[in-house]
């Protein structure tokens, strides 16, 4: 199940139902229990994975955890004793730290093989080594042709059993593999869902660094740790949530709040309204015009490429709304994920408005650890003493940068694209850092006026365009496309086939593309309002009773009638699922 | 201790008011490039060691916080 399963409201209204009739202190086992389920509409085996992968963390917290205090106990303990027994204290607590550090690498290590290898096995029955076997399998290729290697897909088209039909039907525990339907909820539930995996599986190394770190305690009751884990409405895209900050709402007993609930379903509808009126309409036009890109032109690229923009802002954040609406109808608040991001002036502000969480997670446990670390320090003087006091403060920032960037890039994916992409973001971030002195001073001789609003219009104009060109490194699948499409749009542009009525043959009519741009001026118009302070929902609440459901109605039909689903529609995955 | 940090911080950071707030962090006006910076200069400056479990909010809010931490590390 997903948040587009017709299901999926039901479901939603039962755990409510179910939540705000159980005792208050019992509320968040009746979570979990709905949370469980959720899980499991994936598939056993999965939630069997995650109830080791928590165990183990849950094991590995409390054992780090009891080493702390050991620890703290003999340093209280320390200010009467001698020196010689001083010495043998601090190399007693060097031991332990040694002991701690390497617990929580094992405890990761484990989690991440386990995670690795479950992706793996999904991968090789998606077909991602199919490229690998065919080279092995030469003869197979010969004989049935470019299309019949495919793993289930060949079989479609050809109704041939091969070795690949036998070991995706031994891995998807189907006897018909000719069934269309399921080979899609295959792919979908065995696939693109577990390796969202990643979202809970950060969560965790989270929770168990900060133990290391101090920053908490160890959860000592494994349920509490795995309804943390679980926790439905934001296991699919997050938001990456902290333990020490979730982890008491979650099992805290909330009452029924009627104006929260009233809220938080709001914005579940805002969310479906950018998904399924925006997002799901957009990603016809850009998969058409990327997937079929030999028959487009440059300008055309350009367009997908904004529009791909938009969709990527509408279907996460869209995601997130529904995530965190219905966490408030509950009554537990989640952390934002994002905060307006095309309103940035920069592109480091910007990374610090789109998903908040995942930037907020290499920061805490990738970019400062890495910055407080000895070595990179005494390198950083060295630098700073022979070269000067700039170069020792840029190489402090600029390494730790490049790992994050570096890492980032490969967490959403481990194509050479997502390197490339990696790489721009933090070369982007770098040299933004590294000659900002050098932009104040050129901007003072220019006696521009940094505070106007035309300029801060140029600096948010420039940040959009950064991110399209992003878009044009990850939106293509591979590296030859993104170069072919960005080479077009210089050589081929064409202009002529953006007003000749061609655009509205690229996988949405014209009424539906009108309504499309219509919604994301309204997403547009309500994050500037945001950005201003004002809040959306507590100003139609305060509109009289007829304005205020004009406009709860406009927004429920609009996602009931332009919505992406229904006959001919398949309400796409969330893109950030597959992550 | 407080008037050494903050005339650190200024020859460091000219662009940044340390003293137009006593939320740095929460308010934005530090975010975690500048407080790398900041890491880097007292390190070297005060010979110290700043573990990762001072690398929070509190201790980056205002410059007393900072010269706090400051003399707290060197003990």
């Amino acid at each position: 199940m997903i948040f587009t399963d017709y299901l999926f409201f039901p479901f939603v209204l039962l755990a409510l139902l179910f939540y705000f009739i159980l005792p208050l202190r019992a509320r968040w086992i009746g979570l979990l229990v709905f949370s469980l389920v959720f899980f499991c509409t994936w598939g056993l085996d999965y939630c069997l994975v995650v109830l080791l992968i928590t165990f183990i963390a849950w094991l590995a917290g409390i054992v780090i955890d009891s080493r702390n205090h050991t620890r703290t106990k003999r340093k209280n303990g320390e200010a009467s004793e001698t020196k010689s027994s001083l010495e043998a204290g601090e190399s007693e607590s060097r031991r332990k730290k040694q002991n701690r550090i390497i617990l929580l690498v094992s405890a990761v290590v484990i989690i991440l093989v386990l995670v690795y290898v479950r992706t793996q096995q999904n991968l090789i029955a998606a077909g991602f080594f199919e490229p690998v076997v065919r080279t092995v399998s030469g003869w197979n290729a010969a004989i049935r042709g470019w299309l019949g290697t495919i793993p289930y897909l060949g079989e479609l088209v050809s109704g041939g059993k091969g070795w690949n039909t036998a070991l995706f039907q031994w891995i998807f525990g189907f006897k018909n593999a000719t069934d269309k339907t399921a080979v899609v909820q295959s792919v979908v539930y065995t696939w693109i869902v577990p390796v969202g995996i990643s979202y809970y599986v950060l969560s965790l190394i989270g929770y168990l660094a900060d133990i290391y770190w101090k920053k908490q305690c160890a959860e000592r009751n494994y349920f509490k740790l795995l309804l943390f884990v679980l926790y439905f409405p934001k296991i699919l895209e997050g938001p990456i949530s902290k333990h020490r900050i979730v982890g008491p709402r979650l099992v805290e007993g909330h009452r029924f709040d009627y104006t929260r609930v009233c809220f938080g379903l709001q914005r579940v509808v805002w969310g479906f309204f950018k998904k399924l009126v925006i997002a799901d309409h957009l990603s016809f036009l850009v998969n058409e015009v990327f997937g079929n890109y030999q028959a487009h032109v440059g300008s055309e690229f350009l367009l997908a490429a904004v529009l791909g923009t938009v969709q990527l802002y509408c279907d996460f954040s869209g995601c997130m709304d529904i995530a965190l609406g219905v966490s408030e109808c509950f009554g537990i608040q989640l952390e934002e994920n994002f905060r307006q991001p095309f309103a940035s002036c920069s592109v480091a502000e910007f990374w610090r408005r789109w998903h908040i969480t995942l930037g907020v997670w290499f920061k805490d446990y990738v970019f400062m650890p890495l910055v407080i670390s000895p070595r990179l320090m005494r390198i950083s003087g060295f630098l700073r003493e022979r070269i000067g006091k700039r170069a020792g403060k840029n190489f402090m920032t600029v390494i730790p940068l490049a790992v994050v960037w570096l890492l980032t890039g490969l967490w959403h994916g481990t194509g050479k694209n997502y390197l490339l992409w990696g790489i721009y973001w933090g070369a982007l971030i770098s040299l933004s850092t590294v000659f900002d002195p050098e932009i104040r001073k050129l901007t003072k001789w220019l006696k521009i006026d940094t505070d106007s609003e035309g300029f801060r219009f140029f600096r948010k104009s420039r940040t959009f365009c950064l991110f399209v060109i992003g878009r044009f490194i990850t939106i293509p699948g591979s590296l030859a496309v993104s170069w072919y499409t960005a080479q077009s749009v210089f050589t081929d542009f064409t202009p002529l086939r953006l007003v000749d009525g061609s655009i509205f043959t690229l996988g949405i009519d014209w009424p539906r593309f009108i309504v499309t741009l219509l919604a994301a001026a309204l997403v547009g118009f309500v994050g500037s309002k945001r950005e201003k302070g004002v809040h959306i929902r507590e100003w139609i609440a305060a509109r009289p009773l007829l304005i205020r459901w004009a406009i709860y109605y406009a927004i429920i039909f609009a996602v009931l009638i332009f919505g992406a689903y229904g006959p001919g529609y398949d309400a796409s995955s969330f893109v950030y699922m597959r992550y | 201790m407080k008037e050494k940090v903050l005339a650190l911080l200024k020859d460091e950071f000219p662009e940044i008011d340390f003293e137009s707030s006593c939320a740095l962090v929460d308010d934005g006006i530090l975010d975690s490039l500048s407080i790398t910076g900041i890491i880097a200069v007292l390190s070297m400056e005060f010979g110290i060691i700043i573990p990762y479990e001072e690398i929070v909010e509190d201790n980056f809010n205002s410059v007393d916080a900072l010269a706090d931490m400051v003399e707290r590390l060197r003990g």
